[in-house]
């Protein structure tokens, strides 16, 4: 006899639940893992991988002795999320606290229906560490390089800036943009489930490389020197601007190039670009009698002139093409040296006709003027030298005495420079050395010659000339007690832009030389834009020279000359 | 053998948990020090940025003539005296110089001897 299960039924029907569970969870799996595999495999990577854009930061600016200029550091931007605030006037009132901003303008911009606002960007590193104590719901920071120039308005004009992006606008900034930026580079980063980040992607990859480090031919020192002597030059005399530019003449090196007004910077929103320009290479202006040291260099290689030839003064007064030429002190016979020394108008034109259109012309260009000196800043200017064709009857006249050309502060420097260096025109240059991050030159920049206006003995005679200019003639406020300085004054009148005709108002007063004479360490040119009163280049601008020489010279440790009385010393 | 090759794959499947476990770890500490390092970092270029501030020649110029009351050397108050067998015997006398250290240059301060007005 058979028994009859009575669990039979059951057994089976339980078997085919559980039998159908796995049925549905083997589908499940592989709905999951082939059918949806490459869907989900996706979505997870979006989920645990970030990729973020990673740039190395901008690499700094220093001064020829190592002293940085410009810097990058990375400092915190403040963002809000609008949707998470429950008391958005209340966050304002803390945030205005401590970044310094007014209140309603941050209540303003945290009302606003978006998911992310910026508050403030690049704050101050002790700003953001205050935001970090106060830890408010809804509000965040990131860190952003932002452009330090630690040393404020020195040298601002040279270095330029940098935009809220990093990028350079202006200056060395710009022009050397491409080396300074640092190397971009997508990094792929692990996240776990609370977003941090699990293990490096791979432990050999390589930070982004940080921007190259540039070193100037600019010496902080002599920098601050000349910032220091024009400011208080343009002050004393009320003038619209002044320049003063330093040059090493035997390399066209640039130790300093100092422009006032000045400017922070650091802080340059809000101020024009008339305040920013590099006037000393983008402003051309009529130089007046500092040119005629030129033409003198052209008539002496010329052999036109010597420099004991006689040259007949008018008694100050002097007819070409129908216009009078004068001379601010009437003279009579007078030595071609005396011509330069006393900055007679008349002994320079008859210089300049002496030696015709075409000469003067091919030396000035020469020289360097009407043409870009190619420095290795932006904006430079050409000047304005027109050929020969284009003169009128009194061009050659009017060219010999600073006027129908129009050069700037920096060709000025460059030329009377060659003169300095015995004829060499050299080309200047501001940026000496690119290093990369791990301090391997990468570019070393130095001396360039461009041409040979006139010979060594030329330039010898005529520095000659030119000291004569400062121990017995209009330069006299340029001599730098124990040293030989040659140089040459020029007052030039300005263009009134109302009448089109020269002002009898508005000057440019200007000194230009180089000390010491017989062997030349700085090439100096002083240029005060519209003084008050007294406008003379040697009653304006030498004493600036005097006063930049003599504080420049011993720091470079060139000795004066002569032997030294010693009448007491103390240790 | 059985038992045995079981324990072995049970044994090999810990270690291989385990090693993923401590890479996971080293990987939070690795990430830990990268930050430490970004912050030092920061800081240092925090204090570059000050230490160039404070030297900067204006600042100095000023501390000098405002807390210090120094003022630029008047002409003739700086001689440089060659310190070589050359040394006229009455400088040399005068100032001693042979006792001072030695070096290409010394700068003296001195007074004023050229009898002029600064």
């Amino acid at each position: 006899m058979t028994t009859r299960d009575p669990y039979r039924g059951r057994r089976i029907v339980t078997a085919f639940l559980l039998m159908l569970g796995f049925v549905l969870v083997l589908f499940r799996l592989f709905s999951l893992q082939v059918l949806q595999a490459e869907e989900l495999t996706a979505k997870a990577d979006r989920q645990h991988r970030k990729t973020v854009t990673v740039e190395g930061g901008r690499g700094g600016i220093y001064d020829r002795q190592g002293n940085p200029l410009a810097i990058n550091m990375d400092v915190p931007s403040v963002f809000g999320v609008p949707a998470s605030l429950e008391n958005p006037s209340g966050v304002a009132r803390d945030l205005a606290r401590v970044l310094h901003i007014r209140a309603d303008e941050i209540e303003k911009k945290l009302k606003q229906e978006r998911s992310f606002v910026w508050i403030a960007r690049k704050v101050d590193p002790e700003q953001g560490r205050s935001l970090e104590r106060l830890s408010l719901d809804g509000i965040g920071t990131v860190l952003e390089g932002r452009r330090f120039y630690p040393k404020g308005p020195l040298l601002a004009h040279v270095l330029g800036f940098a935009g809220m992006d990093g990028q350079g606008l202006e200056g060395v900034e710009r022009r050397y943009e491409s080396h300074l930026q640092g190397e971009k580079q997508l990094v792929v980063l692990q996240r776990d489930a609370l977003g941090r980040t699990v293990f490096p992607k791979g432990l050999n990859e390589q930070a982004p490389a940080p921007g190259h480090n540039i070193t100037l031919t600019i010496d902080e020192v002599i920098q601050y020197i000349a910032e220091k002597e024009i400011d208080e030059a343009v002050a004393a005399t009320k003038a619209k601007g002044g320049i003063a530019i330093v040059m090493e003449p035997r390399t066209g090196a640039i130790l300093a190039l100092a422009i006032s007004p000045k400017f922070d910077p650091n802080v340059v929103k809000g101020i024009s670009a008339d305040r920013w320009r590099n006037r000393a290479l983008t402003d051309a202006y009529e130089p007046g009698s500092t040119m005629k040291v030129f033409i003198a260099a052209a008539a002496l290689e010329e052999k036109v002139m010597e420099p004991g030839t006689m040259v007949y003064g008018e008694n100050g007064q002097m007819t070409v093409a129908n216009t009078v030429i004068h001379d601010h002190e009437k003279s009579g016979w007078m030595t071609f040296a005396q011509v330069i020394q006393k900055s007679s108008n008349i002994g320079a034109a008859k210089t300049a006709l002496a030696l015709g259109e075409e000469r003067t012309y091919r030396y000035l260009k020469a020289f360097g003027f009407g043409e870009r000196t190619e420095i290795d800043l932006p904006g430079e200017a050409a000047g304005l030298l027109k050929e020969p064709k284009d003169w009128g009857r009194r061009s050659l006249a009017s060219i010999a005495i600073g006027q129908e050309i129009g050069v700037t502060a920096l060709q000025l420097v460059t030329a009377a420079s060659a003169v300095a260096n015995g004829g060499w025109l050299m080309k200047p240059y501001v940026v000496s050395e690119i290093r990369n991050s791990r301090e391997q030159v990468v570019a070393q920049l130095g001396p360039q010659v461009r041409r040979r206006p006139v010979s060594a003995e030329t330039a010898r005679t005529l520095a000659g000339i030119m000291e004569g200019v400062v121990t017995n003639g209009t330069g006299t406020r340029a001599a730098v007690p124990g040293f030989r300085v040659a140089g040459k004054t020029g007052t030039a009148q300005k263009i009134d832009p109302q009448t089109g005709a020269y002002s009898p108002t508005l000057f440019v007063g200007s000194f230009t030389g180089f000390v010491p004479a017989e062997d030349p360490r700085l090439a100096i040119v002083v240029v005060i834009d519209e003084p008050h009163a007294e406008a003379w280049g040697g009653v304006v601008a030498a004493p600036v020279f005097r006063k930049i020489a003599e504080q420049a010279l011993p720091y470079l440790g060139v000795s004066s000359r002569g032997p030294v009385r010693l009448a007491m010393a103390s240790y | 053998m059985k038992p045995i090759a079981v324990i072995v794959g049970v044994a090999l499947l810990l270690l291989y948990v385990w090693e993923r476990n401590e890479i996971v770890r080293a990987g939070y500490h690795i990430e830990r020090l990268k930050e430490k390092k970004v912050a030092l970092q920061r800081e240092r270029n925090e204090l570059r940025v000050k230490v160039s501030a404070l030297t900067a020649p204006e600042r100095i110029a000023r501390a000098a003539s405002d807390k210090l009351e120094m003022m630029p050397p008047r002409p003739g108050q700086v001689v440089l005296v060659r310190v070589s067998p050359e040394v006229p015997a009455e400088a040399g006398a005068k100032a001693k110089v042979k006792d001072r250290p030695a070096g290409p240059e010394l700068r003296l301060a001195k007074y004023d001897v050229t009898g002029r007005e600064p």
